[in-house]
């Protein structure tokens, strides 16, 4: 089996490894979102970044002519994935304040925008129209070796950028309070965390769909929560939990000829219900 | 008052909401070695004034002066009414203890040393490998306290610490607190409704009403008019031989 998937290296070792990287990098992230409980806040933002694909392909084929649009094509549509999962980040990780929405309602309202917005914008586009259902549907067939260095540069300066700060983040994640009184610049973080989130989810998208997307920043983290006993090992372990499935989940896609993506978040899935039992016996 | 020792000073702060004025023109000066009170009834702006001073809200006008040894609020520590924490996360108390030393530098000893210096005041002393969440209700929030102790603080700001502990709890922080100002002048600054824990450990009082801050020592400030002008209710105040304070709202027909 192992033998047969390294056979095909040659022909998807772009997919295999921008798929990987992906899951190292949304699962680091991912710890925040799961400790802050902001689950749906990831669903939402790649909902978002759905819709500034959509927004380029409508541009690309509307707005632009043909010849523009082909040049702009390449670099519009991550550009606008990008700028609409920051945006929407930024937008859903307010606390909250006295006589406003809640981050739960902003969340939803992004949610149900972006995924009724990006369907009508291409909905008289038959290439927009499948593009943006492929998306939804999830495809790593496709990635290139320019996304590989682009998601394996963002995946180390994450892991790098949590080494040196994961209890500034947790601590600002978890009790803003404290996280001013020991001299920590609120609005800095915030948007910084937001825009981190935002930038990896953008990028991760276009190249991966929605579903890989957001199952690799939430499923490996609340795996990972179910066995750790402190949130730092998290950090570790999260990664390591979310290549290891995604390794395994690609031989075992390539042997019995199933979708990649599918497949490792259904083993993930899998996994997370069996280490609630472990939880719930430990 | 302008040539007190201060560790922190508000120079006319005023503090909004939106355009809802909470705090107007406060002036405050917290010297080293003092245990300060704010006291007030719900929603004259005790907690904000906390949070102003925390750098959590941003003051509307005026400014607050910190001694250069609260540089950047290092020597700053905090104790929550209530940790917002996510009650699902894995977190040991070691772990919970040790988020209090975030952007501080210090080597490995130093932070073993100064977990167990915070486990040992809050009454928490060879429980760093227990899971937090095992932990009682006052252990969470001796927990808040040793967190905020492992920095080795001057400022200690609490935001009604001990409210829905027992008796014996309340008691334990009280002392442990106490200590920490006597022994090792450690400058405790308390929001709380409860008139009868100032009345025993303050030594200053800040009194909250109308958006104003009326702050002076607890001698000056403990009074049945000052208490009665703050709360709106009689307030009886005894002073026994011993120099006990005790304080207590007074039967009245009206209140009833």
């Amino acid at each position: 089996m192992i033998q047969e998937f390294v056979s095909s290296w040659h022909l998807f070792q772009h997919s295999y490894l921008a798929g990987w990287l992906i899951a190292i990098l949304l699962s680091l992230i991912g710890v925040l979102v799961v400790a802050r409980n902001q689950i749906f806040l990831g669903a939402a933002v790649s909902q978002a970044s759905t819709l500034g694909i959509a927004l380029a392909i409508w541009l690309g084929e509307s707005l632009l002519p043909s010849a523009l649009s082909e040049l702009t094509g390449a670099t519009l549509a991550p550009a606008m994935a990008v700028v609409f999962s920051v945006a929407a980040a930024i937008l859903t990780t307010g606390r909250g304040e006295e006589g406003q929405e809640t981050p739960e309602a902003v969340t939803g309202w992004v949610f149900l925008l972006s995924a009724s917005g990006a369907i009508l914008i291409v909905s008289h586009s038959p290439i927009g129209l499948d593009e943006v259902q492929r998306l939804l549907s999830s495809s790593i067939i496709g990635a290139t070796a320019p996304d590989v260095w682009v998601l394996g540069g963002l995946a180390a300066l994450t892991a790098l950028f949590f080494g040196l700060f994961h209890q500034r983040l947790l601590l600002f994640s978890l009790d803003p309070a404290m996280a001013a009184a020991v001299g920590l610049n609120l609005a800095f973080w915030g948007l910084a965390s937001s825009a981190w989130l935002g930038l990896a989810v953008g990028l991760s998208i276009r190249v991966s769909g929605m579903l890989y997307t957001f199952g690799c920043l939430v499923l490996p983290a609340l795996i990972a929560k179910n066995l750790c006993r402190e949130v730092r090992t998290m950090f570790l372990l999260s990664p390591v939990i979310a290549l290891g499935t995604g390794i395994f989940g690609f031989i075992l896609a390539h042997r019995f000829d199933f979708p990649p993506a599918q497949m490792t978040v259904a083993l993930l899935n899998l996994f997370l219900c069996l280490t609630w039992i472990f939880r719930r016996y430990r | 008052m302008g040539n007190r020792v201060f560790l922190f000073q508000t120079v006319d702060l005023s503090v909004a909401y939106g355009r809802r004025q909470v705090l107007r023109e406060v002036n405050l000066v917290v010297s080293p070695g003092e245990f300060w009170f704010f006291l007030g009834p719900n929603g004259v702006g005790k907690t904000t004034c906390l949070k102003t001073l925390l750098g959590e809200l941003r003051p509307r006008q005026g400014r607050i002066l910190f001694h250069p040894e609260l540089f950047r609020r290092h020597r700053l520590g905090f104790v929550p009414q209530r940790c917002d924490l996510n009650p699902t996360l894995p977190t040991t108390v070691r772990e919970f203890v040790q988020l209090g030393l975030v952007g501080l530098q210090s080597g490995a000893r130093e932070r073993s040393d100064s977990l167990a210096f915070a486990l040992k005041q809050a009454g928490l002393e060879g429980m760093a490998d227990r899971d937090y969440w095992a932990l009682s209700g006052g252990q969470r929030q001796k927990a808040l306290v040793a967190r905020a102790l492992v920095r080795r603080p001057r400022v200690l700001l609490l935001d009604e610490p001990t409210k829905g502990l027992d008796l014996a709890t309340e008691e334990g922080v009280m002392e442990a607190l106490a200590d920490l100002n006597q022994r090792e002048g450690l400058t405790p600054v308390f929001v709380t409704h409860d008139l009868s824990l100032a009345a025993r450990y303050a030594s200053h009082v800040a009194l909250f009403y109308d958006g104003c801050v009326h702050p002076g020592p607890a001698s000056a400030n403990l009074t049945p008019e000052e208490l009665e002008r703050t709360f709106g209710v009689p307030v009886a105040v005894t002073r026994e031989e011993s120099g006990r304070v005790t304080v207590s709202i007074e039967r009245s027909k009206d209140i009833l």
